[in-house]
């Protein structure tokens, strides 16, 4: 068998001879901040076999999101698995390669997000367990309109499922899922979702970490195709009041080598170790909603109805549950899993999967129980997920599991990034106020 | 000789593993080509071995003889190519050339087409109606080994190890996804040539 090492080195060589071939010009270095925005470094190809070796010095706090305190050296190292031409560039070919950020001795970057979700992959992998992500990502497409104070106009008023002529977007998803399959992310499917100019396009499944690159390249393949066609594309949870808001549903199974473990014919729809993972992730969701729902305006989302979640429950057939086990096709083994319905599509992808993933597997490993199943009401005694950042960033604060997955260093850098939207959130004078007060009192 | 060919050549001996040692102590990739030297009697049992070997078995063959061992009989056609000791670089690279195609349908300029498709060994490059495709190093790999491997069904243990060669946590679920996303890449036209063959795994339909 190749060594790492060996694979290292012709991985090397591909991207080497890749970039002369192809004329590539330019190389795009990215990597993502702990809010999971992503950030690059453009490279000229002179430097390339410098940078593939030694990796390339950049400041650390630019990781550490908007609040950030002093400068740190920190190296990224491409990874030339993830090197890829971007399509979006006909004239002059660009491409990427996402990083891995060290710190000068060698150590991992605490703030890695990228390196925080390996870390949880392989305590995975030491069990014998990998998992399996599947996407469903919502976004809403508005005119181009440069004056933030107006509200932002609808393309269409096409409703679920709709084709043309009212669904302006069906070229503009055509478009998008041709740059994804371009870039080796396999599109299962796309629709119009339920609000105007709302859509919807699902990933097909794959491991964890090739699901969070994907899932960050998605949003800027998505913009990319926007700005081609002079249109913006937003993924703000909830951008339209009275529409429903745009979510992240991810689908989640685990495999023991070919077998999908949470499938068994037999006790249906999830098997005991499916219904240990379900009942950790469950057990910790309210803890971990900082992180899959991150932003002031996640909590509109989950507030507003439109079968948002806003209890921790599961449900093979209501609506708005948190977590939904499908269950339409009970005997293939490869349709075992759950769907986590919180997450919405501004979430860094990396610390959600990272996080989800290790609240299952400590489900698994101290044998949680999982309770009833909610039907279209919530069962009495049911959990609210946060009702805003706040509450979510006291519980994320707290919350032993995620220091343990994330680190301390990580976890302060996050809760200081959340604080701070917070404070400037509740110094501002908002619509409702003006409109409730101005003239009333 | 070898080095001179562009190859980086590792001894093993006929009695031992047949599988080289890597670089660091591990095992190294799978070669792209086993030559069979001074085995005189013994080549023709090497070249069973080899053929049967669950990580070496599509190799290409190559036995070096010295004129007296001509008369050892037709066994000898176990390898795919035979040259005659003493020869020069240019009839070894030749000879190895022929290995390669009758092997894998690795043409002389280390192109291997199928339709319109090409997919140049030299280059790490691949055409569809002489468009670039842009695959990454594994989608590369793996797209190489079922291309040059026609007509096998595979499954997905074999290919992890065949083409990843490690165990990484993507699992062998790893092959369906990164099957899914060569297709994807490749267009409809060609990406049903990799068929999925049910409860074994993955063929290329040439």
């Amino acid at each position: 068998m190749p060594t790492d090492t060996d694979l290292t080195l012709s991985n090397r060589d591909y991207v080497m001879r890749t970039v002369e071939e192809r004329g590539v010009r330019f190389v795009r270095l990215w990597f993502v901040d702990v809010l999971g925005m992503l950030k690059s470094i453009a490279i000229p190809v002179t430097e390339l076999e410098t940078v593939l070796e030694d990796g390339v010095g950049l400041d650390g706090s630019a990781l550490e999101g908007g609040a950030r305190l002093a400068e740190r050296d920190v190296i990224a190292y491409p990874d030339p698995r993830t090197f890829q031409v971007l399509p979006w560039h006909p004239t002059s070919i660009a491409a990427r390669m996402l990083c891995d950020v060290r710190l000068p001795d060698g150590t991992p970057f605490p703030g890695d997000s990228r390196h925080a979700l390996r870390r949880v992959l392989t305590q995975a992998a030491e069990i014998g367990l990998t998992m399996q992500v599947g996407a469903e990502i919502e976004f809403f497409l508005f005119e181009e309109e440069t004056d933030p104070s107006k509200p932002p106009v609808p393309l269409d008023r096409g409703t679920y499922f709709d084709l043309t002529p009212l669904d302006d977007g069906s070229d503009f998803r055509r478009r998008t899922i041709e740059y994804l399959e371009q870039m080796g992310i396999p599109v299962k499917a796309s629709h119009h979702e339920v609000a105007p100019s709302q859509h919807e396009i699902k990933l097909a499944h794959t491991d964890a970490l090739s699901m969070a690159d994907a899932v960050t390249t998605f949003k800027l393949a998505v913009k990319e195709v926007a700005r081609e066609q002079d249109v913006f594309a937003t993924f703000m949870p909830k951008p339209l009041e009275h529409e429903s808001g745009s979510g992240m549903h991810v689908h989640l199974s685990l495999f023991e080598g070919e077998r999908n473990v949470f499938f068994d014919p037999e006790e249906g729809p999830l098997s005991a170790t499916g219904r240990a993972f379900l009942a950790g992730v469950l057990a910790h969701a309210r803890e971990l909603t900082a992180v899959t729902n991150q932003w002031v305006n996640s909590y509109k989302r989950l507030a507003g109805g439109f079968e948002a979640p806003e209890y921790v429950s599961w449900t093979r057939h209501a609506r708005s549950a948190l977590v939904r086990v499908p269950s339409s096709r009970p005997d293939r083994e490869a349709a075992a899993r759950i769907e986590l319905r919180s997450p919405d599509s501004a979430c860094n992808p990396y610390l959600c999967f990272a996080l989800v993933l290790a609240a299952g597997l400590r489900g698994i490993e101290r044998g949680y129980q999982l309770g009833g199943e909610t039907g279209d009401e919530p069962l009495p005694g049911a959990r609210a997920l946060p009702e805003d950042l706040r509450e979510a960033v006291t519980l994320f604060e707290s919350s032993e599991l995620v220091r343990e997955v994330l680190g301390d260093r990580m976890c302060d850098w996050y809760v200081r990034n959340k604080r701070r939207e917070w404070d400037e959130y509740r110094k501002t004078v908002t619509e409702f106020e003006r409109s409730r007060y101005l003239r009333a009192l | 000789m070898l080095a001179e060919l562009g190859f980086s050549p590792r001894r093993v001996a006929i009695n031992g593993s047949l599988r080289p040692p890597g670089a660091d102590g591990g095992t190294a990739p799978r070669p792209d080509l086993a030559m069979v030297l001074d085995a005189r009697g013994d080549a023709t049992p090497v070249c069973t071995r080899l053929r049967e070997d669950e990580d070496l078995g599509g190799v290409p063959i190559v036995v070096s003889v010295e004129p007296a061992d001509l008369e050892l009989g037709p066994e000898m056609l176990e390898a795919h190519e035979l040259i005659v000791a003493p020869f020069t670089a240019a009839e070894l690279a030749a000879r190895i050339a022929r290995a390669r195609r009758a092997v894998h349908g690795i043409a002389e300029d280390e192109v291997v087409r199928s339709d319109r498709l090409e997919l140049n060994l030299a280059t790490y490059q691949v055409t569809v109606d002489g468009e670039p495709v842009d695959f990454t190093y594994m989608e590369y790999e793996l797209l190489k080994f079922l291309l040059t491997h026609p007509r096998r069904a595979f499954s997905r243990e074999a290919l992890l190890s065949q083409v990843w060669g490690y165990d990484f946590y993507g699992g062998a679920r790893t092959v369906d996804v990164h099957v899914r996303r060569v297709r994807a890449k490749l267009g409809s036209e060609h990406a049903t040539k990799i068929k999925t063959v049910r409860r074994v795994g993955y063929r290329w339909e040439a």
